[in-house]
């Protein structure tokens, strides 16, 4: 015989509809959201790198101030193992100021992904960049006017090469907007003629099964053979393009983000599922008293009381990953799309993000509830028929003494209510920390790009190809080098000359590092930090802390000229850059390897706020539902649980709204205390969350809480439990007054 | 199935607080009998019952069920003792309020391995028109018949009454009475039914009289009345 109590779940569906529909949007949505952009990111992610041997991208490129002859390019390739291909291009800028580069159909390296339209077939077609076309609002059919010659687009493509679209690999940010590549015909390019015509040549290494330091040593030994040609004018390898490789390194930053919100959000409800659970079995407590006096056994009962929301969880996490992998995934492929130039997108199955938002989630809501079910169902049957479902009987009852009848009643209240009070306030804590997380990071973003830009080293920070004096009076050399930590992230060695205009002095072998890298892996002084080549992990530098220095920037290392050119082994009067105040106009532009100012420094935050900066105010929004979601059904689990009180009092005579506020002031003043107690251990906790969570971000990101966010949180929160408390009157003017009555039986 | 109560001692409180509930209680109770635990409140009959229901613990003292000490079960020994061979039957019905009457006593038969008919038990019980109606659209007669459906449908050897009667009017007493009688003549259980009318005794085969916890009379009836033959 099947067990009959089976019949109730639907029954149970149906009576707490509202709760169960709640509860299941919530889950649906974070599920759906997160498993959109889980599985989104990760197909991106896996087509991304396929997309090396898809479209064969080059191992590297090389320009020249001259065409190849066919022996040079014979002689290199068969004495490197390696195919060169040519990949000339010509740079012209449109009427509207846009530098357009336009290439030869290309074939059989860096190949093109055509989303939309055909391939230019006549003279005046041609097909352009996917991303430079929306953010200029082309369509196909449109003409593009170049050096007076006009071009009809025929579609829209991805340049394997180009998924970032920077015109310089020198540049610091990428420009989709003023910046596209483009494929015309052989006819229309050789017309084009020569202004702005680069000899570039891509090669692929016959042996694609080199390592990353193996292709670059290859690529030293080619460099050097057309170094030797005289003729080189830029080299780079695959490893250090930016176009290549800078939407690959961005992909998945923000899946810690979204991972550590599902995880958050997923222990708050299965905390409501639990303690809603609880709260059925105790007002249920006689019947399950009889029960259990009837032999039925506690793992019968928790199954039982399991079930639903297990059920109500496993639909969430059915439907969240159908409508993820169909609707959501478009939120972060369009995010993506809306900065890279990314070849077709497909869905990919992906058993990770399978595993994180079904189940887990269905763990977690299964532990979360047997722990709190069976706590509370271990108790003995006798207690369930007595109605006395609390561990410890109370010794004592406490004397009130001072204030009114009413305030006794409500501290009263308060005291004969500790566990639900107690279980109201950790609800308000998680609700706390969620809403904390949802409104913490765009004011964090903000922050960070000020201090950044407060605590810049100088207005202009020049790196060099090659030594180069200037004139210009205040600018300091430097020196610099990028190695990586053991984590791969690049950190950037500063060797700052004595009395140093821009930084504080650094003298003997004192080595300083930037306070973002302390913080992030919780260093101090005295500690070393180990740093490596970033193709060459072997080549390991160890470097002893003695001081930090707040430039929140990126992840530093300063130190002494002297001691960074004696470590490095380079000559004594070794520079590779310069400080300045004042923009160096003397120096040779091709030599200027970059220029960091002012924007180049916010990259990264102002890419972060550019993909999760209209996902930030759905977190808030998100945060504050659960919240509200949160409290009400504390607070009705509350009046429930006092409704033969309730009862009694309106049989007394008092008015709904006399017996509501008895209860919803003893609760306000439970969560006015709740919330001024949870806004410090939110902030505890959100700190060793974000610190958990930078750990696998590339940087650091300086914690900041804005000022204004405690408050704003705790208005929030006593909003919330306005609203909460006016609806709670409806529940107690539900509540029978035969209910108290029914309760002395 | 024979009970066995030796010495039973219950206390409950500490210290200055502490109260004898039970005070060295002992009686055989025979199989297939009706014994009717009577006293005022506070006499201890109750927590008895508990004891005997296995869903509280004497401090001292034997109880054997059928031969079988009671003391010595695991909780797990316990449920199963309860599954096995208990009926109870509270002064409140605890009906499950979204069941019917009639998969509210399927509650009771799921536990065992041969229950009773559940149609037939609704027949007997006078419950069969109202068998599709939820708790709340019933009489408190009607709800404890079907409390006690709920109890006897898994054919138990031993059913425990705790006031039966004490939620209900005379005349609805007097019928959840007769059943109580029917069900002990038609499935042969030991009955065990506490209350603090004493009128109620005269139904049983045995009346134990309970006092601040102990055994102040232990009466044997030579006959029972018919419960329907019963006035108080």
């Amino acid at each position: 015989m099947k067990n009959p109590l089976r019949k109730r779940w639907l029954r149970d569906l149906k009576s707490e509809l509202g709760k169960y529909i709640a509860l299941f949007l919530f889950l649906f949505l974070t599920i759906s959201f997160v498993a959109g952009f889980l599985v989104a990111d990760n197909s991106m992610k896996v087509i991304y790198a396929n997309s090396f041997s898809d479209y064969d991208i080059e191992n590297g490129h090389f320009t020249t101030d001259r065409a190849l002859t066919d022996e040079e390019l014979a002689s290199l390739e068969k004495n490197l193992d390696l195919s060169i291909y040519p990949l000339t291009y010509i740079d012209r800028v449109m009427d509207n100021e846009h530098t357009v580069r336009l290439y030869l159909p290309r074939d059989p390296v860096n190949r093109v992904d055509l989303l939309s339209g055909s391939l230019p077939a006549a003279a005046d077609e041609i097909v352009i960049d996917r991303l430079y076309a929306e953010n200029n609002e082309l369509s196909i059919g449109d003409t593009l006017n170049i050096s007076g010659v006009t071009f009809r687009i025929t579609g829209f493509v991805a340049f394997s090469d180009y998924s970032t679209l920077y015109k310089s690999n020198n540049d610091m940010l990428f420009d989709a907007n003023k910046f596209t590549v483009s494929i015309v015909t052989r006819s229309a390019f050789d017309s084009l003629g020569t202004v702005g015509l680069h000899h570039c040549y891509a090669w692929l290494n016959d042996d694609d099964t080199l390592s990353d330091s193996g292709q670059l040593r290859l690529s030293e030994r080619l460099m050097y053979r057309i170094y030797q040609l005289d003729i080189l004018e830029e080299f780079i390898p695959r490893q250090q393009n930016q176009a290549i490789n800078f939407a690959g390194d961005d992909m998945g930053s923000d899946y810690v983000m979204m991972q550590t919100l599902l995880y958050i959000i997923m222990v708050i409800l299965a905390f409501i599922f639990a303690i809603t659970a609880r709260s059925t079995i105790e007002q249920e407590s006689g019947t399950v008293g009889t029960l259990r006096a009837s032999g039925y056994t506690r793992k019968e009962l928790l199954i039982h009381y399991l079930t639903l929301p297990m059920l109500v969880t496993l639909l969430a996490a059915i439907c969240g990953n159908i409508v993820g992998y169909t609707f959501f995934k478009s939120v972060p492929v369009s995010m993506y799309r809306h900065s890279y130039s990314l070849t077709h997108y497909e869905t990919l199955w992906n058993g990770k993000a399978f595993w994180q938002t079904t189940v887990i989630p269905l763990i977690l809501i299964f532990a979360v509830n047997v722990l709190v079910l069976w706590a509370t169902l271990k108790m003995p049957p006798l207690q369930f028929l007595r109605h006395e479902l609390r561990f410890h009987k109370k010794k004592k009852v406490m004397r009130l003494k001072n204030g009114s009848f009413l305030s006794r009643f409500r501290t009263r209240v308060i005291l004969q209510n500790t566990s639900a009070y107690l279980t109201l306030s950790l609800g308000i804590l998680f609700a706390s920390v969620l809403l904390m997380f949802g409104m913490m990071f765009s004011p964090l973003l903000t922050h960070f790009k000020e201090d950044v830009v407060s605590t810049q080293i100088s207005d202009y920070q020049y790196i060099l190809k090659s030594r180069q004096e200037t004139a210009v009076a205040g600018a300091e050399k430097y020196s610099l080098m990028s190695l990586q930590n053991p984590k791969h992230e690049d950190v950037m060695v500063y060797g700052i000359r004595e009395n140093s205009a821009y930084l504080p002095n650094i003298s003997g072998d004192e080595a300083v590092i930037s306070d973002g890298y302390l913080d992030k892996y919780g260093l101090q002084v005295g500690d070393t930090v180990t740093l490596h080549q970033k193709f060459h992990a072997s080549e390991t530098y160890d470097f002893k802390i003695v001081g930090s220095y707040h430039y929140p920037a990126s992840m530093c290392v300063f130190m002494s000229q002297d001691r960074f050119n004696e470590i490095f082994e380079l000559d004594a009067d070794f520079f590779n850059g310069y400080f300045t105040n004042e923009k160096l106009t003397d120096l040779d532009a091709e030599q200027v390897a970059t220029v960091i100012t002012q924007a180049g420094q916010t990259v990264m935050a102002d890419q972060l706020e550019d993909s999760m900066g209209r996902m930030f105010p759905l977190f808030s929004a998100f945060s504050l539902s659960i919240y509200l979601l949160m409290m009400y059904l504390l607070t009705k689990m509350i009046i429930d649980r006092n409704a033969e009180s309730i009862s009694m009092l309106k049989i007394l005579g008092y008015t709904n709204e006399e017996a509501a506020r008895i209860f919803t002031r003893a609760t306000l003043v439970v969560v006015v205390i709740a919330l001024l107690v949870s806004l410090p251990i939110s902030y505890w906790l959100i700190r060793i969350i974000y610190y958990a969570m930078m750990q696998e971000y590339p940087g650091w990101l300086t914690f900041w809480l804005a000022p204004w966010i405690m408050p704003a949180m705790f208005v929030m929160g006593l909003s919330c439990y306005l609203i909460v408390s006016a609806l709670q009157l409806k529940n107690v003017r539900r509540i029978p007054m035969a209910s108290a009555l029914r309760g002395q039986e | 199935m024979q009970l066995q109560l030796v010495d039973i001692c219950k206390f409950f409180g500490e210290a200055d607080s502490r109260t004898a509930a039970l005070r060295g209680v002992s009686c055989t109770i025979q199989a297939g009998s009706i014994t009717v635990l009577l006293g005022p409140s506070g006499s201890g009959k109750s927590t008895l019952l508990n004891i005997i229901g296995g869903i509280e613990t004497a401090d001292s003292g034997q109880i054997l069920i059928g031969g079988e000490p009671l003391g010595a079960m695991t909780e797990q020994e316990l449920t199963q003792y309860r599954r096995k061979h208990l009926g109870y039957v509270f002064q409140s019905y605890h009906l499950i309020p979204n069941l019917t009457v009639k998969e509210n006593i399927e509650v009771g038969a799921y536990l065992s391995e041969h229950p009773l008919d559940v149609n037939e038990l609704l027949r007997v019980l006078g419950l069969w028109e109202h068998r599709d109606k939820l708790p709340n659209q019933l009489s408190g007669g009607q709800q404890q018949r079907t409390s006690i459906g709920r109890a006897i449908v898994k054919a138990p050897d031993i059913l425990l009454c705790d006031e039966p009667t004490g939620a209900l009017d005379y005349s609805t007493g007097k019928e959840i009475l007769q059943l109580i009688e029917e069900v002990n003549l038609r499935y042969h259980c030991t009955v065990v039914l506490v209350t603090h009318n004493a009128a109620i005794g005269d139904m049983s085969d045995r009346v134990i009289h309970l006092r601040d916890g102990a055994i102040v009379r232990d009466e044997q009836r030579a006959y029972r009345v018919h419960a329907k033959d019963l006035d108080w």
